[in-house]
Protein backbone atom coordinates (compact mmCIF):
# COMPACT_ATOMS: atom_id res chain seq x y z
CA UNK A 1 0.00 0.00 0.00
CA UNK A 2 1.48 3.29 -1.08
CA UNK A 3 1.02 6.22 1.18
CA UNK A 4 2.36 9.57 0.35
CA UNK A 5 1.09 13.09 0.69
CA UNK A 6 -0.01 13.62 -2.87
CA UNK A 7 -2.09 10.43 -3.00
CA UNK A 8 -3.90 11.40 0.15
CA UNK A 9 -4.58 14.82 -1.30
CA UNK A 10 -5.92 13.15 -4.42
CA UNK A 11 -8.36 11.15 -2.31
CA UNK A 12 -9.46 14.25 -0.45
CA UNK A 13 -9.98 16.09 -3.71
CA UNK A 14 -11.96 13.26 -5.22
CA UNK A 15 -14.15 12.95 -2.14
CA UNK A 16 -14.69 16.68 -2.20
CA UNK A 17 -15.90 16.49 -5.80
CA UNK A 18 -18.03 13.46 -5.04
CA UNK A 19 -19.72 15.39 -2.25
CA UNK A 20 -20.76 17.92 -4.85
CA UNK A 21 -22.37 15.13 -6.80
CA UNK A 22 -19.73 14.45 -9.42
CA UNK A 23 -19.96 10.73 -10.14
CA UNK A 24 -16.81 10.91 -12.23
CA UNK A 25 -14.85 11.48 -9.03
CA UNK A 26 -16.04 8.13 -7.76
CA UNK A 27 -14.61 6.39 -10.79
CA UNK A 28 -11.21 7.80 -9.82
CA UNK A 29 -11.51 6.24 -6.38
CA UNK A 30 -12.79 3.00 -7.87
CA UNK A 31 -9.83 2.70 -10.23
CA UNK A 32 -7.46 3.31 -7.39
CA UNK A 33 -9.00 1.07 -4.74
CA UNK A 34 -10.95 -1.65 -6.55
CA UNK A 35 -8.28 -4.33 -6.15
CA UNK A 36 -7.62 -3.41 -2.54
CA UNK A 37 -11.33 -3.66 -1.82
CA UNK A 38 -11.69 -7.01 -3.52
CA UNK A 39 -8.67 -8.64 -1.89
CA UNK A 40 -9.49 -7.21 1.52
CA UNK A 41 -12.94 -8.71 1.27
CA UNK A 42 -11.65 -11.98 -0.15
CA UNK A 43 -9.41 -12.52 2.84
CA UNK A 44 -12.36 -12.06 5.15
CA UNK A 45 -15.22 -13.79 3.37
CA UNK A 46 -13.06 -16.41 1.64
CA UNK A 47 -15.17 -16.59 -1.49
CA UNK A 48 -14.62 -14.79 -4.78
CA UNK A 49 -18.26 -14.02 -5.61
CA UNK A 50 -19.06 -12.59 -2.21
CA UNK A 51 -15.81 -10.63 -2.16
CA UNK A 52 -16.55 -9.10 -5.54
CA UNK A 53 -20.06 -8.21 -4.50
CA UNK A 54 -18.86 -6.68 -1.24
CA UNK A 55 -16.27 -4.57 -3.05
CA UNK A 56 -18.79 -3.14 -5.50
CA UNK A 57 -21.35 -2.53 -2.80
CA UNK A 58 -18.69 -0.72 -0.80
CA UNK A 59 -18.22 1.81 -3.59
CA UNK A 60 -21.95 2.30 -3.82
CA UNK A 61 -21.95 3.08 -0.10
CA UNK A 62 -19.13 5.56 -0.66
CA UNK A 63 -21.35 7.30 -3.17
CA UNK A 64 -24.37 7.22 -0.89
CA UNK A 65 -22.60 8.38 2.27
CA UNK A 66 -20.11 10.79 0.71
CA UNK A 67 -21.91 13.63 2.51
CA UNK A 68 -21.09 12.14 5.89
CA UNK A 69 -17.38 11.84 5.06
CA UNK A 70 -15.14 14.10 7.13
CA UNK A 71 -12.74 15.87 4.77
CA UNK A 72 -10.07 16.14 7.42
CA UNK A 73 -9.87 12.38 7.81
CA UNK A 74 -7.97 10.11 5.41
CA UNK A 75 -10.16 8.26 2.95
CA UNK A 76 -8.82 4.76 3.22
CA UNK A 77 -9.61 3.95 6.88
CA UNK A 78 -13.13 5.24 6.34
CA UNK A 79 -13.48 3.13 3.24
CA UNK A 80 -12.00 0.12 5.00
CA UNK A 81 -14.61 0.39 7.74
CA UNK A 82 -17.32 0.16 5.09
CA UNK A 83 -15.72 -2.89 3.49
CA UNK A 84 -15.23 -4.61 6.85
CA UNK A 85 -18.84 -3.99 7.81
CA UNK A 86 -20.16 -5.44 4.61
CA UNK A 87 -17.94 -8.49 5.16
CA UNK A 88 -19.28 -8.84 8.66
CA UNK A 89 -22.81 -8.82 7.27
CA UNK A 90 -21.98 -11.50 4.70
CA UNK A 91 -20.47 -13.71 7.37
CA UNK A 92 -23.41 -13.17 9.70
CA UNK A 93 -25.83 -14.16 6.98
CA UNK A 94 -23.77 -17.18 6.09
CA UNK A 95 -23.36 -18.42 9.63
CA UNK A 96 -26.71 -20.17 9.50
CA UNK A 97 -25.96 -22.09 6.33
CA UNK A 98 -22.20 -22.50 6.56
CA UNK A 99 -21.23 -26.05 7.32
CA UNK A 100 -17.73 -24.79 8.02
CA UNK A 101 -16.30 -27.27 5.60
CA UNK A 102 -13.62 -26.02 3.30
CA UNK A 103 -13.34 -27.78 0.03
CA UNK A 104 -9.77 -28.20 -1.14
CA UNK A 105 -10.84 -27.33 -4.67
CA UNK A 106 -12.40 -24.14 -3.45
CA UNK A 107 -9.14 -23.13 -1.81
CA UNK A 108 -7.12 -24.15 -4.84
CA UNK A 109 -9.34 -22.08 -7.03
CA UNK A 110 -8.74 -18.98 -4.97
CA UNK A 111 -5.00 -19.30 -4.62
CA UNK A 112 -2.32 -18.35 -7.08
CA UNK A 113 -0.20 -21.26 -8.28
CA UNK A 114 3.24 -21.36 -6.79
CA UNK A 115 5.84 -23.95 -5.93
CA UNK A 116 6.79 -27.14 -7.66
CA UNK A 117 4.35 -30.04 -8.10
CA UNK A 118 5.93 -32.16 -5.35
CA UNK A 119 5.77 -29.45 -2.71
CA UNK A 120 2.40 -28.34 -3.92
CA UNK A 121 0.37 -31.17 -2.44
CA UNK A 122 1.78 -30.71 1.02
CA UNK A 123 1.48 -26.95 0.82
CA UNK A 124 -2.08 -27.18 -0.38
CA UNK A 125 -2.99 -29.35 2.56
CA UNK A 126 -1.41 -26.84 4.90
CA UNK A 127 -3.20 -23.97 3.25
CA UNK A 128 -6.48 -25.85 3.40
CA UNK A 129 -5.94 -26.31 7.11
CA UNK A 130 -5.23 -22.61 7.46
CA UNK A 131 -8.38 -21.68 5.59
CA UNK A 132 -10.52 -24.06 7.59
CA UNK A 133 -9.09 -22.54 10.74
CA UNK A 134 -9.59 -18.99 9.46
CA UNK A 135 -13.27 -19.69 9.05
CA UNK A 136 -13.60 -20.58 12.68
CA UNK A 137 -11.86 -17.45 13.91
CA UNK A 138 -13.85 -14.60 15.45
CA UNK A 139 -14.13 -11.65 13.10
CA UNK A 140 -11.53 -9.44 14.81
CA UNK A 141 -8.90 -12.18 14.63
CA UNK A 142 -9.70 -12.94 11.04
CA UNK A 143 -9.49 -9.28 10.22
CA UNK A 144 -6.07 -8.73 11.72
CA UNK A 145 -4.65 -11.90 10.12
CA UNK A 146 -6.03 -10.76 6.80
CA UNK A 147 -4.48 -7.31 7.03
CA UNK A 148 -1.12 -8.50 8.28
CA UNK A 149 -0.56 -11.72 6.38
CA UNK A 150 -2.62 -11.55 3.25
CA UNK A 151 -2.47 -7.81 2.67
CA UNK A 152 1.00 -7.49 4.15
CA UNK A 153 0.41 -4.27 6.01
CA UNK A 154 2.79 -3.00 8.66
CA UNK A 155 1.67 -2.51 12.26
CA UNK A 156 1.52 1.23 11.71
CA UNK A 157 -0.72 0.85 8.69
CA UNK A 158 -3.03 -1.55 10.52
CA UNK A 159 -3.13 0.75 13.54
CA UNK A 160 -4.23 3.67 11.39
CA UNK A 161 -6.83 1.66 9.49
CA UNK A 162 -8.42 0.09 12.56
CA UNK A 163 -7.87 3.19 14.65
CA UNK A 164 -6.22 1.27 17.50
CA UNK A 165 -2.81 1.69 19.17
CA UNK A 166 0.18 -0.10 17.72
CA UNK A 167 0.58 -2.20 20.85
CA UNK A 168 -2.95 -3.47 20.44
CA UNK A 169 -2.17 -4.53 16.88
CA UNK A 170 0.71 -6.57 18.24
CA UNK A 171 -1.17 -8.29 21.02
CA UNK A 172 -4.20 -8.94 18.82
CA UNK A 173 -1.95 -10.56 16.26
CA UNK A 174 -0.42 -12.73 18.92
CA UNK A 175 -3.81 -14.00 20.10
CA UNK A 176 -5.05 -14.46 16.55
CA UNK A 177 -1.99 -16.49 15.56
CA UNK A 178 -2.24 -18.58 18.67
CA UNK A 179 -5.90 -19.33 18.04
CA UNK A 180 -5.04 -20.25 14.47
CA UNK A 181 -2.26 -22.55 15.68
CA UNK A 182 -4.68 -24.25 18.06
CA UNK A 183 -7.30 -24.72 15.39
CA UNK A 184 -4.79 -26.07 12.91
CA UNK A 185 -3.37 -28.49 15.45
CA UNK A 186 -6.88 -29.65 16.23
CA UNK A 187 -7.47 -30.25 12.54
CA UNK A 188 -4.28 -32.32 12.42
CA UNK A 189 -5.37 -34.46 15.36
CA UNK A 190 -8.72 -35.07 13.67
CA UNK A 191 -6.97 -36.11 10.49
CA UNK A 192 -4.74 -38.54 12.37
CA UNK A 193 -7.71 -40.10 14.10
CA UNK A 194 -9.36 -40.61 10.73
CA UNK A 195 -6.33 -42.49 9.35
CA UNK B 1 9.56 -10.08 32.67
CA UNK B 2 6.75 -12.55 33.03
CA UNK B 3 5.83 -15.04 30.30
CA UNK B 4 2.50 -13.26 29.77
CA UNK B 5 4.20 -9.97 29.06
CA UNK B 6 6.65 -11.62 26.71
CA UNK B 7 3.86 -13.37 24.83
CA UNK B 8 2.22 -10.06 24.04
CA UNK B 9 5.46 -9.10 22.31
CA UNK B 10 5.96 -12.35 20.43
CA UNK B 11 4.07 -11.33 17.31
CA UNK B 12 6.11 -8.14 17.11
CA UNK B 13 9.26 -10.19 17.62
CA UNK B 14 8.31 -12.47 14.74
CA UNK B 15 7.53 -9.55 12.45
CA UNK B 16 10.53 -7.42 13.34
CA UNK B 17 8.25 -4.72 14.70
CA UNK B 18 9.92 -4.36 18.12
CA UNK B 19 12.46 -1.76 19.07
CA UNK B 20 15.99 -2.77 20.04
CA UNK B 21 15.37 -2.89 23.77
CA UNK B 22 12.22 -4.99 23.42
CA UNK B 23 13.94 -7.40 21.05
CA UNK B 24 16.75 -7.88 23.54
CA UNK B 25 14.24 -8.52 26.34
CA UNK B 26 12.39 -11.13 24.34
CA UNK B 27 15.60 -12.80 23.22
CA UNK B 28 16.89 -12.99 26.75
CA UNK B 29 13.64 -14.44 28.04
CA UNK B 30 13.45 -17.00 25.26
CA UNK B 31 16.95 -18.23 26.04
CA UNK B 32 15.83 -19.23 29.51
CA UNK B 33 12.20 -20.26 28.94
CA UNK B 34 11.29 -23.46 27.21
CA UNK B 35 7.53 -22.75 27.25
CA UNK B 36 7.85 -19.49 25.38
CA UNK B 37 10.22 -21.06 22.87
CA UNK B 38 7.61 -23.73 22.14
CA UNK B 39 4.96 -21.05 21.82
CA UNK B 40 7.10 -19.13 19.35
CA UNK B 41 7.59 -22.30 17.31
CA UNK B 42 3.84 -22.74 16.98
CA UNK B 43 3.38 -19.13 15.97
CA UNK B 44 6.17 -19.36 13.43
CA UNK B 45 4.45 -22.27 11.76
CA UNK B 46 1.26 -20.25 11.35
CA UNK B 47 3.17 -17.30 10.02
CA UNK B 48 5.03 -19.50 7.58
CA UNK B 49 1.89 -21.08 6.12
CA UNK B 50 0.09 -17.75 5.99
CA UNK B 51 3.00 -16.11 4.21
CA UNK B 52 2.64 -18.62 1.37
CA UNK B 53 -0.97 -17.75 0.77
CA UNK B 54 -1.40 -15.68 -2.31
CA UNK B 55 -4.78 -15.05 -3.82
CA UNK B 56 -5.34 -15.46 -7.49
CA UNK B 57 -6.16 -12.29 -9.34
CA UNK B 58 -9.36 -11.97 -11.34
CA UNK B 59 -9.25 -11.91 -15.14
CA UNK B 60 -8.46 -8.57 -16.73
CA UNK B 61 -11.93 -8.24 -18.28
CA UNK B 62 -13.47 -8.32 -14.85
CA UNK B 63 -11.34 -5.38 -13.74
CA UNK B 64 -11.98 -3.51 -16.95
CA UNK B 65 -15.74 -3.81 -16.51
CA UNK B 66 -15.57 -3.08 -12.81
CA UNK B 67 -16.55 0.57 -12.90
CA UNK B 68 -19.52 -0.27 -15.11
CA UNK B 69 -20.73 -2.61 -12.40
CA UNK B 70 -20.49 0.06 -9.72
CA UNK B 71 -22.16 2.56 -12.00
CA UNK B 72 -25.06 0.19 -12.64
CA UNK B 73 -25.57 -0.15 -8.91
CA UNK B 74 -25.75 3.62 -8.58
CA UNK B 75 -28.16 3.87 -11.49
CA UNK B 76 -30.34 1.15 -10.08
CA UNK B 77 -30.39 2.94 -6.74
CA UNK B 78 -31.45 6.20 -8.39
CA UNK B 79 -33.97 4.30 -10.50
CA UNK B 80 -35.61 2.95 -7.37
CA UNK B 81 -35.71 6.36 -5.77
CA UNK B 82 -37.39 8.00 -8.77
CA UNK B 83 -39.79 5.11 -9.33
CA UNK B 84 -40.92 5.11 -5.71
CA UNK B 85 -41.18 8.90 -5.71
CA UNK B 86 -43.39 8.71 -8.80
CA UNK B 87 -45.54 6.02 -7.23
CA UNK B 88 -46.02 8.09 -4.08
CA UNK B 89 -47.02 11.18 -6.10
CA UNK B 90 -49.54 9.20 -8.14
CA UNK B 91 -50.96 7.60 -5.04
CA UNK B 92 -51.38 10.95 -3.29
CA UNK B 93 -52.94 12.46 -6.38
CA UNK B 94 -55.45 9.60 -6.71
CA UNK B 95 -56.30 9.71 -3.02
CA UNK B 96 -56.77 13.45 -3.12
CA UNK B 97 -59.31 13.16 -5.92
CA UNK B 98 -61.15 10.34 -4.26
CA UNK B 99 -61.38 12.23 -0.99
CA UNK B 100 -62.38 15.50 -2.66
CA UNK B 101 -65.19 13.81 -4.61
CA UNK B 102 -66.36 12.20 -1.41
CA UNK B 103 -66.54 15.48 0.51
CA UNK B 104 -68.13 17.41 -2.35
CA UNK B 105 -71.05 15.02 -2.70
CA UNK B 106 -74.06 16.69 -1.03
CA UNK B 107 -76.05 13.49 -0.47
CA UNK B 108 -73.48 12.14 2.02
CA UNK B 109 -74.25 13.04 5.61
CA UNK B 110 -72.00 15.46 7.48
CA UNK B 111 -71.36 12.81 10.14
CA UNK B 112 -69.90 10.38 7.61
CA UNK B 113 -67.74 13.18 6.30
CA UNK B 114 -66.52 14.07 9.81
CA UNK B 115 -65.78 10.39 10.47
CA UNK B 116 -63.76 10.02 7.33
CA UNK B 117 -61.93 13.28 8.00
CA UNK B 118 -60.97 11.98 11.45
CA UNK B 119 -59.72 8.75 9.93
CA UNK B 120 -57.60 10.59 7.40
CA UNK B 121 -56.06 12.98 9.91
CA UNK B 122 -55.35 10.17 12.37
CA UNK B 123 -53.85 8.03 9.63
CA UNK B 124 -51.65 10.88 8.48
CA UNK B 125 -50.34 11.41 12.01
CA UNK B 126 -49.55 7.72 12.41
CA UNK B 127 -47.79 7.65 9.07
CA UNK B 128 -45.61 10.66 9.81
CA UNK B 129 -44.68 9.27 13.20
CA UNK B 130 -43.81 5.92 11.67
CA UNK B 131 -41.67 7.48 8.96
CA UNK B 132 -39.86 9.61 11.49
CA UNK B 133 -39.07 6.59 13.61
CA UNK B 134 -37.79 4.64 10.62
CA UNK B 135 -35.62 7.48 9.47
CA UNK B 136 -34.17 7.86 12.91
CA UNK B 137 -33.28 4.16 13.08
CA UNK B 138 -31.77 4.35 9.61
CA UNK B 139 -29.50 7.23 10.54
CA UNK B 140 -28.37 5.44 13.63
CA UNK B 141 -27.49 2.35 11.62
CA UNK B 142 -25.62 4.40 9.06
CA UNK B 143 -23.67 6.03 11.80
CA UNK B 144 -22.75 2.76 13.39
CA UNK B 145 -21.67 1.43 10.06
CA UNK B 146 -19.12 4.13 9.46
CA UNK B 147 -18.07 4.71 13.05
CA UNK B 148 -16.06 1.90 14.51
ZN1 LIG C 1 8.34 -17.65 29.17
Amino acid sequence: MKKNGSMKEDDAMLMHQLKRGRVKALSGLVEKYKKQAYFLALGMVGNADDAFDVSQEAFLRVYQSARTFDDKQPFFPWFYAIVANLCRNVLKKRQTVDSRQVDIDEVGYLLADDGTPETELLEREEKRKLFAAMRKLPFADREIINLNHFRMMSYDEIASILNIPRGTVMSRLYYARRRLAELMEEDERHAMRRD
Amino acid sequence: MQCDEIKELLAGYQDGELDGAQTAQVREHLAGCEACRTELGRLNKVKEVASKVQYKDLPLEVWEGYWQGVYRRIERGLGWIFASLGAVILLCFGLFHLVRDFFLRPEISIFAKLGVAGLIIGGAFLLVSLIRERMFAYHRERYREVQR
